[in-house]
């Protein structure tokens, strides 16, 4: 725990608070300019900080087997969200297995506060919060982050498998 | 009367009433599936175990007739075992599909299995595969793995529509409900199975998958969609009205409501309601809000209507409540406006009724209208106003427009013809678009409240209901009495309408995290 200074005799005066600062600063600059290595901070974006692959940052729609949406649109991840940014829009599928589907699912990224919750909440593992943390935009760029992007977005190749999968489950006889 | 003891307490209860009643007017908790008040006793859940003192063992609460002095108890450690394993039997084939089932957060076997049940399933077969999504007629949807086999829907369809759709099919655990080959479910009532069935086998075409249940709010009100008045409740959240479920009351509509009723939220939802006051003064249209069209009238039309008195007419339609046609009729009355039309569609089929709950008169208030044009000068029919709109014996016309308008097929028709007039203002709740086009100079539309966003009176046949705003969907618009009042020229007192909603939209969940 850092202590906070008490006032005394010296610090009612202005410049030997001023010189003890540009000291710090000083031996500091020496330090750093002559080990750089342990220098703490990075030369972003030229540098770039290694997270962990268990990093929770933006999220990640998993897929099935055959590429489809692996979420069935219960809304337990909109029902769970304390930032209520995620808007779900759910459809009757052609298969009877499948039988509800999302054809809207909405993450209003900026209202987002990735608390990871939607994770948790979800029983089929369709959604997760991925290691991509990166996502920066200009003026006009779109925050609100559809299916296409959630799912299927380029860095994905071609979607994430999730780890359950009906088929096996029914076999289980769950 | 006889008097028995409810776990401990005395109660009384009426003769020849079950034990389960009794529990019901104690407010005893009981695990029951296959009970319901408005059906015959079936006795086939086993789940509504009652120990009876000096009875020889266990029996089932809804088929055992109460007598006097009999002492009841379901809170002994050997009748939680039964109920709780009962349970666990119930439960042997039901998939675990909560997250994709309409039902949840509703349904019967979640909540007893958190009041009776929290067993560990001891079955280690596996669960027996049935039909899913089997479309049983124009309405209603079967999940035969999610059934439970409590036969409250085929009970209804015996005793209650007397169709006779539904049946039980096979034997044991292959058991399920279905319809006959060439008899798909689409009687006039077959959305009361789908209120009735305690999970989510049989769940409804039109709310299917459009809202979690967790997410609307409701309220009671009454049905609009014709004279019988059932009570209902209306599931909605911020998007608007979603669905109505029948409310119980015994001398209007016991616990059920016919499928008709349950369209009546439709038109009362914003995207297909008039949002703002239009005006065509014979070149452009206007749009502003009704409040400021109200005065706009009032500047240009007030004086005109009480000297030209006799080329005044008011059009009303039956869907208005007792106090708007009193304070309607006053206002003209007091202009010196004597010619009261009434507009009803279904006037040739007004005295129809199917002996359960259907009535041929589409309008819940005609009765309303009619007593209180008897205190006025009475009131003569559409075709009049039409003819005197066309000879120019009327040129100013207030049309007093329905709100259902799905009961009113000519209503097109009837605004364009009645549109001939110099001066035409019309008051209706429904958009217009598509038909505005007009021949006359002046034309004013006036949004108005649904019945959902007001609180009044209808008359039905033979009696009355007050009813009360449930939330509000066009802010702008007004009742019928609020535009007279404006008209006249006065100011309106405001008060706060809408009721604030209690809870956010999905805060139910939220706002208890950690607690369920």
């Amino acid at each position: 725990m850092n202590k906070v200074p008490q006032p005394n005799s010296l610090s009612n005066w202005y410049l030997p608070g001023i010189f003890k600062g540009l000291w710090y600063t000083l031996t500091n600059m020496i330090k750093n300019i002559f080990n750089r290595k342990a220098m703490p901070t990075l030369n972003y974006p030229e540098e770039k900080y290694n997270y962990s692959s268990r990093f929770k940052g933006n999220h990640i729609l998993t897929v099935k087997k055959d590429g489809s949406l692996r979420c069935t649109a219960c809304m337990l991840c909109a029902t769970n969200c304390p930032a209520q940014c995620i808007k779900i829009d759910a459809s009757e599928h052609d298969d009877p297995e499948v039988e509800k589907f999302p054809i809207k699912y909405e993450i209003d990224i900026l209202r987002c506060v990735y608390c990871g919750f939607c994770e948790e909440a979800c029983p089929v593992d369709a959604i997760r919060m991925g290691p991509e943390w990166q996502t920066p935009g200009l003026g006009n760029a779109n925050f609100t982050y559809d299916i296409q992007k959630l799912a299927y977005r380029a860095n994905l190749k071609g979607g994430i498998q999730s780890a359950v999968d009906d088929k096996e489950r029914h076999k289980a006889g769950i | 009367m006889p008097k028995c003891t409810i776990n401990g307490t005395e109660v009384e209860v009426k003769e020849g009433a079950t034990v389960i009643e009794a529990f019901k007017k104690m407010d005893e908790d009981i695990a029951h599936y296959c009970w319901h008040p408005g059906l015959s006793i079936a006795g086939v859940c086993r789940l509504c175990m009652i120990d009876v003192e000096g009875a020889r063992g266990p029996q089932i609460a809804c088929n055992t007739v109460v007598k006097e002095g009999m002492v009841v108890t379901n809170q002994s450690e050997q009748i939680k075992d039964i109920v709780k394993w009962g349970m666990d039997f119930h439960l042997i084939n039901h998939p675990l599909d909560c997250p994709i089932c309409d039902q949840a957060g509703e349904c019967g076997l979640q909540e007893q299995y958190m009041k009776f049940g929290q067993y560990d399933p001891e079955m280690d077969q596996r669960k027996v595969k049935k039909r899913k999504v089997v479309d049983l007629g124009e309405k209603v949807v079967l999940d035969s793995e999610r059934c439970i086999l409590c036969s409250r829907c085929v009970r209804f369809t015996d005793e209650v529509s007397k169709t006779k759709e539904l049946g039980i099919f096979n034997r044991g655990d292959r058991s399920e409900i279905g319809t006959f080959k060439d008899k798909p479910l689409n009687n006039k009532y077959s959305l009361n199975t789908v209120d009735i069935c305690p999970v989510g086998a049989l769940t409804s075409k039109d709310f299917r998958f459009r809202q979690r249940v967790w997410y609307l709010k409701n309220e009671d009100t009454v049905c609009n969609g014709c004279s019988t008045g059932c009570n209902i409740k209306v599931y909605y959240n911020e998007d608007g009205l979603f669905r109505v479920k029948p409310e119980h009351n015994e001398e209007v509509n016991g616990y059920w409501m016919c499928d008709d009723g349950r369209d009546i939220y439709k038109f009362a939802n914003k995207d297909q309601r008039l949002l703002k006051a239009k005006k065509f003064d014979g070149s452009t249209w206007l749009e502003m809000t009704a409040g400021k069209a109200m005065q706009d009238l009032h500047q240009n039309l007030f004086n005109d209507v009480k000297t030209n008195c006799s080329k005044v007419g008011v059009v009303f339609t039956g869907q208005y409540t007792n106090e708007e046609y009193a304070n309607a009729m006053q206002t003209f009355k007091s202009l010196g406006v004597a010619s009261f039309f009434e507009w009803n569609d279904s006037e040739s089929t007004k005295d129809e009724f199917d002996g359960l709950l259907i009535r041929g008169d589409k309008n819940p208030n005609t009765k309303g209208l009619q007593d209180e044009a008897r205190n006025h000068s009475g009131l003569k029919s559409l075709s009049d106003a039409i003819s005197a709109v066309e000879s120019g014996q009327i040129d100013t016309v207030f049309v007093m427009a329905p709100e259902n308008i799905s009961v009113y097929p000519n209503y097109q028709k009837t605004y364009e013809s009645l549109s001939k007039a110099k001066n035409f203002i019309w008051f209706g709740a429904n958009k217009t678009e598509g038909f505005e086009k007009t021949s006359s100079a002046n034309t004013y539309l006036i949004p108005m409240k649904s019945y959902i966003e007001k609180d009044g009176t209808f008359s039905y046949h033979d009696h009355a209901q007050k009813f009360f705003a449930v939330t509000t969907i066009v802010a702008g618009a007004l009742t019928l009495s609020e535009a007279m009042t404006l008209f006249q020229g006065k100011e309106l007192e405001f008060e706060l309408r809408a009721k604030p909603m209690t809870s956010l939209k999905n805060n139910h969940f939220t706002l208890n995290r950690g607690k369920l």
